[in-house]
């Protein structure tokens, strides 16, 4: 009996996406981001789902809170002089307590897509990983499963995957092995890797149509119901990506290789790389730009594609009543620094997220809260009149209790809480 | 004419009585208008005390302000601000007339800390001239983190006399804290990050203050 694994590049992509390990400890409250992107897709090559050269539009949108996040995502392509929706995904992962710095998560995924009314594809995926986390980094380990449905090229696949984070200052660095094993419906002319195969006689000539390229060099228009024609193969992929943020501004890069046999692995497969910025104009509104190179995934029978896009993302994070959060207010500030700004006047900067509200009081504002700006997704800023000498200080977020902010001396404040000490010099 | 002015008279009474409701209204303008009044009363007296007796009194009022922003009770407001007049009364007899107001204000957290009197009193005898603020602020806070204040006191100490900067006691707070969170043990993070701190001067013949155990400062 032949086992049906099938290529799954994608989802190595897509799982990296959905739970990245610096995702892991940020979850302290909810959030809820709205994304409208538009730009342009050109695919090397033809390919019998996609047109070579298309505008899109992408629409999404993202819950997240401590335990659960939902993500959904589509897009429109304007094929010629007409509007045509073009894919849609929707994700969830759930994350157990974490315990001793280790926690479970659990990640399902199903997405769809439509190039004419034809030509659809349907893929369900499934994965588990183990997350071990640190301060300032982590390691994690998965394993997955994934089924795609109504594609003539591949069966199914299984997905081991593992990664390593580290957080440096404002700097997120994240590396991803993931193999994929997967049995595909073998043409005549991509059944000469070292993988099992069964016969594959006269398919190709039997459907009498062409081979496009598609990634993993096989045949759109093989019968799936020919068990005899399949072949189990592998692939590895090694990805490597930068994230960093400051006050405004985010930027990510990220690249990875291929590695497998030549008739899985199309020469434009083989190495890849985009990089995103985002610029926030404000609180809540951001314009994104992206662009580079997207290998083939081929559990979808999608080649590889060159793109770039505009966009623009509207954010919201509330928090619900009811919501606990899961780490203290202190373990969410990230970083917490006062700088001179002038005379008598000193710039406290923060990174503090997901939050709403970031309020701030000592004896230089008498006591009185005073709401930091923030910048970004969460980087806070307040100008603060300060003259030398020594200050108490303390932090709130989003109403919760006050408490001295990370990196400087305390003192008990005799009302069952502490207070930082700053000593601001002349 | 007469109705001009009339009508000028009449507008500056109502700017003047919409000034006053203002200063009324505002929190900046009497600030511990919050305070209920036998509470308030007592506040004002121990700031006036705190004026006689040439302390700071700024203190004083902002640790109320800080008890009404934290919307502690009047009763726990005033036992707050009783504390820390008493620290400043007690830092000032420490550290001597000399002392800046920064520096009661540091040595008054020190001692709510539980540093002894005594122990302020070394410091200051060997200060040289130099502030006296920053090791007063980290000492206090050592001892909020858990290392036993005969520990830290007589580690700060001996900084002092080698002539350690605020810097030296900013990085050996930073370095403490760190190992504190890692899981090391305060007393022992404290005596091994001062190790790391080159001496900067010559040592001042001054004994270690009463109570300090040697074998703190040993192991």
């Amino acid at each position: 009996m032949t086992r049906q694994k099938l290529p799954a590049a994608a989802v190595a992509v897509s799982l990296a996406l959905l739970a990245t390990g610096e995702h892991a400890i940020a979850q302290g409250a909810s959030e809820l981001e709205m994304r409208l992107g538009a730009g342009a897709v050109r695919t090397p090559g033809v390919s019998p789902l996609l047109p070579a050269s298309r505008m899109a539009v992408t629409p999404g949108l993202r819950y997240a809170n401590a335990r659960f996040s939902f993500e959904t995502q589509g897009s429109a392509w304007l094929n010629g002089q007409e509007w045509s929706v073009g894919d849609a995904t929707v994700a969830t992962n759930t994350n157990s307590h974490t315990w001793h710095g280790v926690r479970g998560e659990l990640l399902a995924n199903a997405s769809r897509i439509i190039a004419s009314p034809v030509d659809v594809s349907n893929q369900l995926d499934a994965a588990g990983r183990l997350h071990f986390i640190r301060e300032r980094g982590g390691v994690w380990v998965g394993s997955g499963i994934v089924r795609p449905l109504r594609i003539a090229t591949v069966a199914n696949a299984s997905v081991n995957s593992g990664g390593v984070w580290t957080k440096l200052g404002a700097t997120t660095l994240r590396a991803t092995v993931t193999n994929v094993q997967f049995t595909k419906f073998a043409s005549s002319d991509t059944a000469s890797g070292s993988g099992a195969v069964t016969a594959c006689p006269t398919s190709r000539s039997a459907a009498g149509a062409t081979t496009p390229d598609i990634g993993p060099g096989t045949s759109l228009t093989l019968p799936t119901n020919a068990p005899s024609c399949r072949r189990e193969s592998r692939l590895t992929d090694v990805e490597g990506g930068v994230r960093w943020e400051h006050q405004w501004l985010e930027l990510s890069v990220r690249g990875g290789e291929r590695f497998g046999e030549r008739v899985d692995v199309t020469p434009s497969s083989r190495t890849w790389g985009s990089a995103q910025g985002a610029i926030w104009l404000s609180s809540q509104l951001a314009a994104v730009a992206a662009g580079g190179r997207e290998p083939a995934q081929p559990t979808r029978g999608l080649p590889a594609r060159r793109f770039a896009s505009l966009g623009i993302m509207l954010a919201y994070w509330p928090i619900p009543r009811g919501t606990v959060l899961v780490v203290s207010p202190v373990n969410q500030i990230h970083a917490f620094e006062l700088r001179p700004a002038g005379v008598a006047l000193q710039r406290l900067t923060a990174r503090i997220g997901p939050v709403e509200r970031v309020e701030v009081m000592g004896d230089f504002t008498d006591w009185a809260p005073v709401p930091l700006v923030r910048h970004g997704r969460d980087n806070w800023e307040l100008l603060i009149p300060m003259s030398p000498g020594i200050h108490q200080i303390n932090l709130r977020i989003d109403g919760g209790k006050w408490f001295a902010p990370p990196g400087v001396p305390t003192i008990k404040d005799d009302f069952s809480g502490e207070v930082g000490v700053l000593v601001i010099r002349g | 004419m007469r109705s001009s002015l009339l009508r000028a008279i009449a507008l500056l009474a109502i700017a003047t009585t919409v000034s006053f409701a203002q200063d009324t209204l505002d929190p900046a303008a009497d600030p511990l208008r919050r305070l209920d009044p036998s509470t308030r009363y007592a506040v004002e007296m121990l700031m006036d005390s705190a004026r006689l007796a040439r302390l700071p009194y700024g203190p004083l009022e902002s640790k109320a302000l800080e008890g009404i922003a934290k919307r502690a009770n009047g009763r726990d407001i005033l036992v707050a601000v009783r504390r820390v007049f008493r620290a400043l009364r007690d830092a000032r007899a420490a550290l001597g007339p000399s002392a800046t107001a920064d520096e009661l204000t540091a040595a008054a957290g020190a001692l709510r800390a539980g540093i002894a009197a005594s122990e302020l009193s070394l410091l200051a005898a060997t200060r040289n001239g130099k502030p006296l603020t920053m090791p007063l602020v980290v000492l206090a806070d050592l001892v909020t983190r858990g290392v036993p204040r005969d520990t830290a006191a007589f580690t700060i100490f001996q900084l002092w006399q080698r002539g350690a900067a605020d810097d030296d006691f900013l990085g050996l707070w930073r370095s403490v804290e760190r190992d504190i969170v890692s899981g090391t043990n305060p007393s022992v993070a404290l005596l091994n990050r001062a190790r790391e701190i080159p001496a900067k001067g010559p040592s001042t013949a001054v004994p270690p203050a009463a109570g300090v155990r040697p074998e703190d400062a040993k192991s």
